[in-house]
């Protein structure tokens, strides 16, 4: 890939790809880790390397309403927000994406309160999975700058016109920098057109958002969103093909399924700890262990049939839960019962045992140890063939 | 392996299609002169009907703006008409009106019903 290189942590690089995304509307409220992204757009608007109207808002929900006003209007806007911050602007998600105005969110995964907790935990975001935003992670600020592009072009497609959850794990990917790639900005050029929205708000041809409707029109609206996320599963491989030929790129559509030394079990994980357990598999290779690793490059829209297809050649998968969710079936996190319903659509032969690792709650490293762990447990069943416990907490079982 | 998965009739993702007799405003996006929607007629929520004195009104357009439903329409002459179909009966318009020319009434005083509808069950 050619260009500048930079040493930049995941929001920094964020905002480098806002710059040359030319992004027009920017709000803003203070919640750490966001914070990071907040002060390098407004050092770039205030330097004049970038033209965009910076707003600051009086709370997350103003900042989103804000950022409706303005998409539905036609510019390019970005925001972002983390932990409470996320649950606070609520609200606003649902009329955002039913109103087909692609705004940007970038999230910076920090734990949901009590008690004070700054580390990085998926819980924050993925309360809001059911909202119709498209919605991922990146692993290394590199994927961070390469994922705001993506994004924009994916929702910005007039056959999608979603908004987006740009995600990546507060601190582990949001603060902590690595080398990127900034790109002549004639390639991003090529890659991402101008916004233009169908229905743009203007005085000279008004259109009305958000009327009130009777209730035997809401399925007919509620299927149009549906089919909206399966238009953007349909767009994802084209932009990822373009973005990959531009800018000389490997990234896969959907999954990565990073199998190097031929393993038959694997770990199912989302965001920055891809890296360490990238590590591990590397580590276990040399004391005779294979595992593999299929990391999701989308959570929303959720890519069944792939994903299916990708975890049917292995027999034992391990769902990393980075997030908690209360009271859920399986007792794990939010992707167990996921992937669970996933893997019924395979047929029984097919069908791998599935088990989850809670691990790496509130922000909490996971080491290569509990990797390791995880490895063994792993292959023990695929030994074995049945599984002791659906569910492990790593750092509270004994051996 | 792909092809012994499909042999076994792996289920595959889809959705219905919606027809174009059914289909609606994409997000419910409208054109703004479009708006009167008839089966979301909400003036039968109205318990107080504003009735505009047109000797006292002054023509100020203030109720106008203010109104949060649009149901307060100008004619050709330029006075004030309230379009009783959508109007709730919120009674804003009674309240901004800077000379007292809006009063509310209550809806069972009067003879004639302006939003009929025949329900579903």
């Amino acid at each position: 890939m050619k260009g500048e290189k930079k040493f930049l942590a995941g929001l920094a690089a964020v905002a480098e790809a806002a710059k040359l995304a030319d992004v027009d509307v920017i709000s803003s409220f203070p919640i750490r880790p966001y914070t990071g992204l907040m002060v390098d757009l407004s050092q770039k608007v205030a330097n004049g390397e970038l033209d965009a109207e910076f707003i600051h808002a009086d709370g997350e929900h103003a900042q989103l309403s804000i950022c409706h006003g303005a998409s539905a209007a036609g510019a390019r806007t970005m925001t972002g927000s983390s932990g409470v911050g996320v649950t606070y602007a609520f609200e606003t998600y649902s009329p955002i994406s039913g109103g087909r105005c692609p705004v940007q969110m970038v999230i910076a995964n920090r734990t949901l309160d009590p008690p004070g907790d700054f580390g990085s935990e998926h819980s924050d975001v993925l309360c809001a999975r059911d909202q119709g935003w498209i919605m991922g992670w990146a692993e290394t600020p590199q994927e961070a700058f390469d994922n705001t592009l993506i994004y924009y072009r994916l929702g910005e497609d007039p056959r999608v016109s979603l908004p987006q959850f740009n995600c990546q794990d507060g601190y582990f990917v949001s603060h902590i920098p690595g080398e990127v790639v900034i790109p002549e900005k004639s390639l991003v050029d090529e890659f991402l057109p101008p916004y233009k929205p169908a229905k743009p708000l203007d005085p000279q041809k008004p259109y009305g958002h958000g009327p009130q409707i009777y209730s035997d029109q809401g399925p007919i609206l509620q299927l149009q969103r549906a089919i909206l996320m399966d238009k953007a599963k349909e767009i994802i491989p084209e932009v990822l093909d373009s973005f990959n030929k531009i800018f000389g790129r490997k990234y896969p559509s959907y999954i990565e399924d990073y199998n190097p030394n031929d393993a038959d079990v694997c770990l199912f994980i989302n965001g920055a700890h891809s890296q360490t357990a990238r590590y591990a598999i590397a580590n276990l290779k040399k004391q005779g262990v294979n595992l593999a690793l299929c990391k999701l490059r989308f959570v929303r829209p959720w890519t069944t049939d792939e994903i299916a297809e990708v975890l049917s050649h292995y027999k034992v998968v391990g769902v990393v839960e980075t997030n908690n969710s209360f009271g859920i079936s399986r007792e794990a996190g939010v992707f167990t019962p996921e992937v669970a319903a996933t893997l019924y659509n395979l047929p029984e032969k097919k069908r791998p045992i599935l088990i989850s690792f809670m691990a790496g709650l509130g922000g909490e490293a996971i080491r290569l140890d509990d990797f390791y762990f995880m490895a063994k447990k792993l292959t023990d069943i695929a030994d074995r063939k049945k599984i002791k416990k659906p569910v492990y907490w790593i750092g509270f079982e004994e051996e | 392996m792909k092809n012994e998965l499909e042999k076994e009739e792996k289920l595959k993702m889809s959705k219905p299609k919606i027809s174009e007799k059914k289909q609606l405003p994409e997000g419910g996006i409208v054109d703004c002169p479009k708006t009167e929607q008839e089966k979301m007629t909400t003036g039968g929520w109205r318990i107080l009907r504003s009735v505009i004195d047109e000797e006292k009104c002054t023509k100020c357009r203030v109720c106008w703006i203010s109104c949060p439903d649009a149901a307060i329409n100008i004619d050709e002459k330029g006075n004030m008409k309230t379009n009783l179909k959508y109007c709730k009966g919120c009674g804003i318009c009674a309240t901004v009106c800077p000379v007292g020319a809006i009063k509310r009434v209550p809806e069972l005083d009067f003879d004639e019903v302006i939003v009929y509808r025949e329900l579903p069950y």
